[in-house]
């Protein structure tokens, strides 16, 4: 299933203020795609999911799912979750306390008025795919964390719905859990191929989930490309601070002839770079240690991170963050350090 | 150690001075009823079952068509009341609506009038409907008089009631109905059968509204019957009074045992992360 977001708008009115969500989102999700919407808190990415739920009215612009009008600012267009067939993974799981794990997946079903049978190979299915099925008499408050998330995955998919919408799903659980549900989750979308939008505000699940991320912020989408484009080629300041680990290094300089300066050495701006002020991103993986320099400096402090180190090197008045694999420097060793060619970005500022 | 020591000396006095403060007078009327004496206190305790063989044997008393009255009475309003105030705080927590607040001010403004203001008139209005004396007359202003009461804890209830709830069960194809129904009843259970058994409890209590509006055994209620008990010469029967009134704790005392597992807290644990 296709999903278009045709400038879409949202508007929160009080008596006091207008607060605009969402200015003009334009996205098309393609059939089967594993899309991610990311951005920090407050950007809108829930909103713009909940739209597309049907949740939320828009204020402006539309939503089509294929070649059918789902949603736009008039309210006869509107069409309700169930006709919309979505199915959604909340953040706190939203799990029916009151029945069991079998009552709370056959829930989509039993209120679509599905056979018995239907119910019972179905929940059995989805139960197997998220291996639960030891667990479908238990109610959600026996199960771990992680089980409750699988629960509300399985009550997601079982009713096969065209379009499978995440709100940050992994967010409530611990830094292990989450890697693997991440890694089972790619998975599962893949053998499913269901069309996917994945909201997370954590640039890690962005990049390892997404087969196209759109990072958003203020209520506009930043950039919207493939992880690997996001990272390489940021279309702004914003968006190359917030894609990568350890993050971008950013220096305020002046290109000139095309040429910007860092410490006092001339480096080539990039071909596309503004002339003027601009801010300098260097990715700390596009910096190596070069005994040829030509940039030279301290160390000031070293993190671990396994089996590379960041080293943060400062240089004049800048202080420059290094991914090195070497790791046996101590505070205060002198280093030189070169950028790889032309790593450099450049923003306007 | 010591600080938890004190702490729960503490702990122990005050709840067993509550304890006692609370149910010295029911441990007075238990003991009172049983007594063929009749003043307990200065008479000195010969047992006896003669009250009870009174209470629950002589006709004239009408204990039986008294107490039948109560839970009639009293188990319609709270059934009523709870449906009223179930949909009430539904809409008042769930649905977009303008001057939830004010609607909410409003409802505990007007369960502040006392209700012997508002007595003479509601005799009036009975009279007029032609309705003294009948259960009616009883249940419609119990309703009016709980549903406040009702209609706050619930809404307090449902507001814990976190809205992913909603959310997923929408998603899931329910309409605004069913939302309520398959979800949000359910879930609030404990809250809503502590609100019943509450709002029962005040019916069942009630006294003043029950004294103006009914005049005989037909439907007067309990704690009216017994307060109007008489004496065959004229005095005023403690015995029989008392072995009433203990009879009459019997069934809130059933009701809150055999709800007691409903209204226990933390059903909803489970429903998001916890």
């Amino acid at each position: 299933m296709k999903i278009h977001i045709n400038g879409v708008q949202k508007t929160y009115s009080t008596l006091r203020k207008k607060t605009e969500v969402l200015k003009n989102i334009n996205i098309t999700v393609e059939d089967r795609e594993f899309f991610v919407l990311l951005g920090p808190s407050g950007c809108g990415k829930s909103t713009l999911l909940n739209i597309i739920a049907g949740l939320e009215p828009m204020t402006g612009g539309e939503l089509r799912f294929g070649d059918r009008l789902v949603a736009s600012v008039n309210k006869k267009d509107f069409v309700q979750p169930k006709e919309r067939n979505v199915a959604m993974v909340f953040q706190n799981y939203a799990l029916y306390p009151h029945l069991t794990v079998f009552e709370n997946i056959a829930f989509p079903l039993r209120i679509a008025r599905a056979g018995a049978e239907e119910i019972k190979s179905g929940v059995e299915k989805s139960a197997e795919i998220l291996k639960i099925s030891g667990h479908l008499q238990s109610k959600p408050a026996e199960l771990s964390g992680g089980e409750r998330q699988r629960v509300a995955i399985a009550r997601a998919i079982v009713r096969r719905p065209d379009v499978l919408l995440f709100d940050e799903p992994l967010s409530n659980l611990d830094a292990q859990l989450r890697t693997a549900t991440r890694v089972e989750l790619k998975k599962l979308q893949r053998e499913l191929g269901i069309t996917t939008v994945y909201v997370t505000h954590d640039q890690v699940e962005a990049m390892t989930l997404g087969d196209r991320v759109a990072v958003l912020k203020d209520g506009l989408v930043q950039q919207l490309d493939t992880a690997i484009g996001l990272y390489e080629r940021p279309a702004n300041r914003f968006v190359a601070q917030f894609i990568g680990f350890p993050q971008i290094n950013l220096f305020e300089t002046e290109v000139k002839n095309g040429a910007f300066s860092l410490c006092g050495t001339d480096f080539p701006a990039p071909a596309q770079a503004p002339s003027g002020p601009v801010w300098a991103g260097i990715r700390p993986s596009d910096l190596e240690l070069n005994d040829a320099g030509p940039l030279s400096g301290r160390v000031d402090t070293i993190e671990l991170l396994g089996r590379d180190a960041v080293l943060y090197v400062s240089c004049g008045q800048l202080e420059f963050a290094i991914l090195s694999e070497r790791k046996d420097f101590r505070e205060g060793d002198a280093v030189k350090f070169s950028l790889k060619q032309g790593k450099a970005h450049c923003f306007p500022r | 150690m010591k600080e938890e020591t004190l702490s729960s000396a503490l702990t122990f006095v005050s709840a067993g001075f509550m304890a006692v403060f609370s149910l010295a007078p029911f441990l007075y009327m238990f003991a009172t009823s049983f007594n063929a004496s009749p003043d307990y206190l200065t008479g000195g305790f010969n047992f006896t079952l003669a009250n009870y063989k009174d209470v629950l044997g002589v006709k004239s008393l009408h204990f039986l068509d008294y107490l039948r009255n109560s839970l009639i009475v009293s188990f319609v309003s709270s059934v009523v009341t709870v449906l009223l105030a179930s949909l009430a705080a539904y809409a008042i927590t769930r649905l977009e609506m303008k001057g939830k607040a004010a609607i909410l001010l409003f409802v505990l403004a007007v369960s502040m009038f006392p209700q012997v203001s508002l007595i003479g008139y509601l005799f009036r209005v009975m009279t007029e409907l032609d309705l003294i004396n009948t259960y009616t007359a009883l249940v419609l202003p119990y309703i009016a008089w709980i549903l406040p009461l009702a209609l706050w804890i619930l809404v307090s209830y449902f507001t814990q009631i976190p809205k992913e709830l909603d959310r997923a069960a929408v998603i899931d194809g329910c309409s605004k109905w069913q939302v309520l129904f398959k979800v949000l009843l359910p879930v609030s259970l404990p809250g809503i059968f502590s609100t019943a058994l509450l709002s029962f409890i005040f019916a069942f209590n009630e006294f003043i509204f029950a004294l103006m509006l009914t005049t005989d055994y037909q439907s007067r209620t309990i704690p009216v019957g017994i307060a109007l008990f008489q004496g065959l010469h004229g005095e005023t029967p403690w015995g029989q009074i008392m072995a009433a009134s203990t009879l009459t704790t019997l069934p809130i005392l059933l009701f809150t045992l055999l709800f007691q597992r409903h209204i226990v807290q933390g059903l909803t644990r489970g429903a998001v992360k916890g």
